[in-house]
């Protein structure tokens, strides 16, 4: 413990001294959202490299972001597939197999697990600062030389084919997957990470593409590391030369198809009586960026029209007690994805009147704007918000991890956050004008009903 | 004369300071922290529920943290809490209450007074009760038969182990319970069970010494009523394996739960011991562990499996156990995540198209089995030792921000412990492999336990004959994925087909009636 909390005062002497090899964005902090400095480093052959020092004596977060998700399975026949690699990434090297892999990261001690999005795959793991090396060496061998057998590829499909089962006893499980290939015909964004059961069922036989995926996109360029806690950029920078500096950059790029222009308002439903009446309104919406107001902006505005401070909140769940929950959203993604407003009822037979509450809604912010001493509140909320949530390690990765998947850069977590400080009152009712357009509007339905001939389903 | 007189004065106010109970404060200054957080913990819990109003405790928590208070109403409290981005919140389980509340350093002040009427005034008032209560019902009602398979075939498991006892029904209560619940009960309850004499206080980060005397005040302003919990109801014992199956509409697989007593907690030193060879065996969400290489990694029937020596909370969302479920009654389980269905199964493969039931019938004998193999054999050397070593080390990953080593700290003494985890440290080094192995043979066994399984209904009677037959179950296989097994397994996978479980009583129970 003594040697890792000297490292730590190491590196802070260094950091304040200036003594340093790298650009220092120490000097540069002071108004940014996130109170710590990000440290970048970027290797020859394209791998970026993050560093946080965090005070966490002996602790630190090690993640590796790689920037392809859902989004990237342009081909048919493959949803769900980056999902499934995920999986695949356990399963073994030469130099590791999956069983002396399972054995080295348990002699870690650390909290190590992936997870998958439409935008990236992340693989994190958690745990003592002394064992970083060994972290390293861990994850650069399977990086660059994973290998496992058909065999192992096609039972491992077997989990995936687990997972969907233990996912699809929820019904917002269900409507997700409805919801998204109704919004989208074309783009990926048209299933979910999870991917189509068919699909899944058919993963087993898809071991050649799982070569050619790795061989894609496991390569430095879509590729971030990024370390927070109990280090200094010197140790992290020296570690991913030594295990990452011969990591062959590719040259690969998928094309995601463009969505085209929705005409009209879509509908979907699901008929099932076993949870309250449900619906969601899911506006297209803009793809993320750290340098345009509309993400902002949106952010802003869902914060203040569909929170639990809100007025809606305030007379449906509150007042009339006609709805259990409401909320709503942006949700970040590289390309445009969805606004989406969701509403948990207490009776079904309420949808149509609470649909209208929340219209009449928009088109007041639309027409009128909002107020601006609200504004200023809910600016205030969202950076006191994220302020408060940042105090491991963990927590602090997760949130660059965020912004690496969408920009490739964590600095655009410090950008959006002096964006949010800009949003006016005009912003707001630019983007609820630009954004909130009936024919850019699916509308998801949960309840006992049968779906109406007239696609309406339980808003009838 | 006068110095008599203080002297009575004195001694007067000595006799009344000892009458009062002393509250237990954890603090834990963190000067460089940007909030303040803070736990006030009651020590009463779902256990204290009167029969007739099983929910009331958790309907008395909510009402607190989601309704008016100190003449505020509840969206006005919102609202003044907006731009702090400050939050509070109220947490029941099977023994104690606990509210969170965080705030930034910079409104501390400002906040403090909705913690201390949040405690003190809460305004039980109609309007809220009615919002409030509608929740409560739909959660008993629909919530917990429709959202996970996993959490209900763990709540059904409970139901079963503490059948007729304090600790049976679940913290929401049941349908009928629920509905009977009236504010007047609510208010009653509040005076009763959430007084002084069963209170403690956490407070960690960057509060002022004042902002603590202030709260130690305030808190020992509660009620001063004379209140004990009781003691929760033990486990029941088992006449030997004892299976009740779910049957649900639409079910996708069959989510397996199954458990029997454990004398033992973090109380007890021998918990170490336990605690080694349980992560051997399943420790949480972990790829190395036993029951998860044998089921998900070799066979791939599921997403995971793995065993608890205590109550873990929200296991599908936690990937470190969470603070905050102190128990005193336990009880010992395994968690086999769900598995394929018959009709799933013959739909996905044609090889497949003649099977009588799926898969939960031979995983529950697979991780049966291997824990009567550990009982058996013991654990190796080797695998002690890495177990040990893993768990000094990932222990320390429990208690990692302020409100998390808070929890931990107060968890603590609930268990008459002053710092767990670094007890638990020093427990873990002193453990020794006979003693493990001397644990697991006193502690575990299969011949009685509970099982519950939710599936869907036309799984439930083929896997009930089955079972209560002690039919062979052979594992069905994909042809894709039968070509590749190994010896090893196929020669695992006979032996696991034929292992004879004490199945004594199989009992198929509509969802419908569950929790009621």
């Amino acid at each position: 413990m003594m040697k890792t909390l000297n490292t730590f005062a190491l590196g802070l002497w260094l950091m304040a001294s200036g003594i340093t090899a790298f650009a220092d964005p120490a000097n540069a902090q002071a108004e940014k959202i996130l109170p710590y400095p990000i440290y970048q480093h970027k290797l020859d052959n394209g791998l970026n490299v993050v560093t946080v020092p965090f005070d966490s004596p002996g602790l630190a977060a090690f993640y590796i972001v790689t920037r392809v998700g859902a989004r990237n399975e342009v081909e048919p026949g493959v949803t769900g597939f980056a999902h499934f690699f995920e999986h695949m990434m356990f399963r073994g090297t030469d130099k590791y197999s999956k069983e002396q892999y399972s054995a080295a990261l348990k002699s870690t001690g650390a909290s190590a697990n992936a997870n998958t999005t439409q935008d990236r795959t992340q693989y994190h793991m958690t745990g003592n600062a002394d064992k970083l090396e060994t972290m390293f060496e861990l994850e650069s061998d399977r990086f660059m030389n994973l290998n496992y057998s058909e065999h192992d590829f096609k039972t491992e499909a077997g989990a995936v084919k687990g997972e969907y089962t233990k996912n699809f006893a929820s019904p917002y499980s269900q409507i997700n997957e409805k919801r998204s290939e109704t919004a989208f015909t074309t783009h990926t964004y048209s299933h979910t990470t999870m991917g189509y059961f068919k699909d899944i069922v058919d993963m087993p036989n898809q071991y050649q593409y799982s070569k050619k995926f790795f061989d894609r996109y496991y390569r430095p360029e879509y590729n971030t590391i990024l370390v927070v806690g109990d280090v200094t950029p010197e140790q992290v920078n020296a570690l991913s030369e030594k295990y990452f500096g011969k990591w062959q950059s590719g040259s690969y790029q998928s094309v995601v198809p463009v969505e085209p222009e929705q005409t009209e308002t879509r509908y979907v439903h699901l008929q099932n009586g076993t949870i309250p009446a449900y619906f969601s309104m899911s506006y297209k919406g803009p793809a993320f960026s750290d340098s345009r107001i509309d993400m902002p902006a949106l952010d802003v505005l869902a914060s203040m029209v569909f929170s639990d401070t809100s007025e809606l909140n305030k007379k449906l769940v509150i007042e009339e007690q006609k709805i259990r929950f409401i909320g709503g959203g942006a949700f970040d993604s590289r390309d445009p994805g969805l606004f989406t407003i969701q509403v948990s009822m207490v009776e079904k037979d309420d949808m149509a009147y609470v649909m209208a509450e929340i219209e009449k809604a928009i088109v007041k912010v639309k027409t009128e704007g909002v107020d601006e001493a609200l504004l200023e509140r809910t600016k205030s909320n969202l950076k006191y918000g994220y302020a408060m949530g940042i105090d491991t390690p963990d927590s602090i990765a997760g949130s660059l991890s965020h912004y690496i998947q969408l920009t490739g850069d964590p600095e655009s977590l410090n950008r959006l956050y002096s964006l949010y400080d800009k949003v006016t009152v005009e912003d707001i009712k630019a983007v609820a004008n630009k954004y909130f357009n009936p024919d850019h509007l699916t509308i998801a339905t949960i309840s006992e009903d049968a779906i109406s001939e007239d696609g309406l389903g339980a808003l009838k | 004369m006068r110095t008599l007189q203080r002297m009575f004065i004195a001694l007067s106010a000595l006799i009344f300071t000892l009458q009062v109970h002393a509250i237990d404060v954890v603090e834990l200054k963190q000067k460089n922290s940007n909030k303040v957080v803070i736990k006030v913990r009651f020590d009463n819990g779902s256990i204290v529920d009167p029969a007739d109003r099983k929910g009331l405790t958790y309907a008395t928590a909510s009402l607190m943290a989601q309704g008016g208070a100190g003449g505020v109403s509840y969206p006005d409290i919102q609202d003044m809490m907006h731009p702090w981005a400050a939050a509070y919140s109220a947490a029941v389980d099977k023994q104690v209450t606990t509210f969170t509340f965080q705030v930034p350093v910079d409104f501390a002040d400002d906040f403090y007074p909705l913690v201390k009427n949040v405690l003190l005034a809460p305004d039980f008032n109609e309007k809220d009760f009615s919002r409030v209560m509608k929740g409560q019902q739909n959660f008993v009602d629909q919530v917990v038969r429709a959202s996970s398979d996993e959490d209900y075939s763990k709540f059904a498991l409970e139901d079963q182990l503490f059948r007729g006892g304090n600790m049976q029904h679940l913290k929401q209560g049941t349908s009928a319970s629920v509905k009977a619940i009236t504010l007047d009960d609510i208010k009653a309850h509040y005076k009763k069970a959430f007084t002084r004499n069963n209170v403690s206080i956490g407070i960690a980060g960057n509060y002022s010494d004042a902002m603590l005397a202030r709260l130690k005040k305030d808190i020992g302003d509660l009620p001063d009523t004379a209140f004990t919990a009781g003691s929760p109801s033990k486990a029941n014992t088992a006449d030997g394996i004892e299976v009740e199956i779910i049957a649900k509409d639409g079910a996708f697989g069959s989510a397996i739960f199954t458990g029997a007593a454990l004398p033992v907690t973090r109380a007890n030193d021998d918990f170490a011991a336990l605690m080694i060879a349980n992560s051997w065996m399943g420790e949480h969400r972990k790829s190395y562990s036993r029951l998860y290489q044998k089921i998900r990694e070799a066979r791939s029937m599921n997403y995971g499996d793995y065993s608890y020596i205590e109550w873990y909370n929200a296991g599908g969302q936690n990937m470190l156990p969470p603070s905050g479920v102190p128990r005193a009654s336990n009880y010992w389980s395994i968690w086999i995540r769900p598995v394929q269905i018959a009709t799933q199964l013959q739909s996905q493969y044609p090889e497949l198209a003649d099977v009588s039931i799926g898969h939960a019938h031979f995983a529950l004998r697979m991780a049966i089995r291997e824990f009567d193999l550990m009982i058996k054999n013991g654990m190796s050397k080797d695998d002690f030792a890495a177990t040990r070593t893993f768990l000094r080390s990932y222990s320390k990953l429990y208690a990692q921000s302020p409100a998390q080593q808070l929890g931990w700290l107060m968890d603590s003494r609930f268990y008459g412990r002053t710092d767990y985890l670094a007890e638990l440290d020093t427990l873990l080094e002193k453990t020794t492999l006979e003693q493990v192995n001397a644990a697991i043979r006193k502690y575990w066994q299969t011949d009685s336990m509970f099982v519950t399984i939710v599936t869907d209904k036309g799984e439930a009677q083929p896997l009930a004959d089955s079972l209560i037959n002690n039919t062979a179950s052979p594992m069905s296989y994909s042809d894709l994925v039968k070509s590749g097994l190994s010896a090893e397994v196929l020669a695992d996978d006979a032996a696991v087909a034929e292992y004879h479980l004490n199945i004594k009583k199989v009992k198929i129970v509509p969802s419908a009636d569950t929790f009621q």
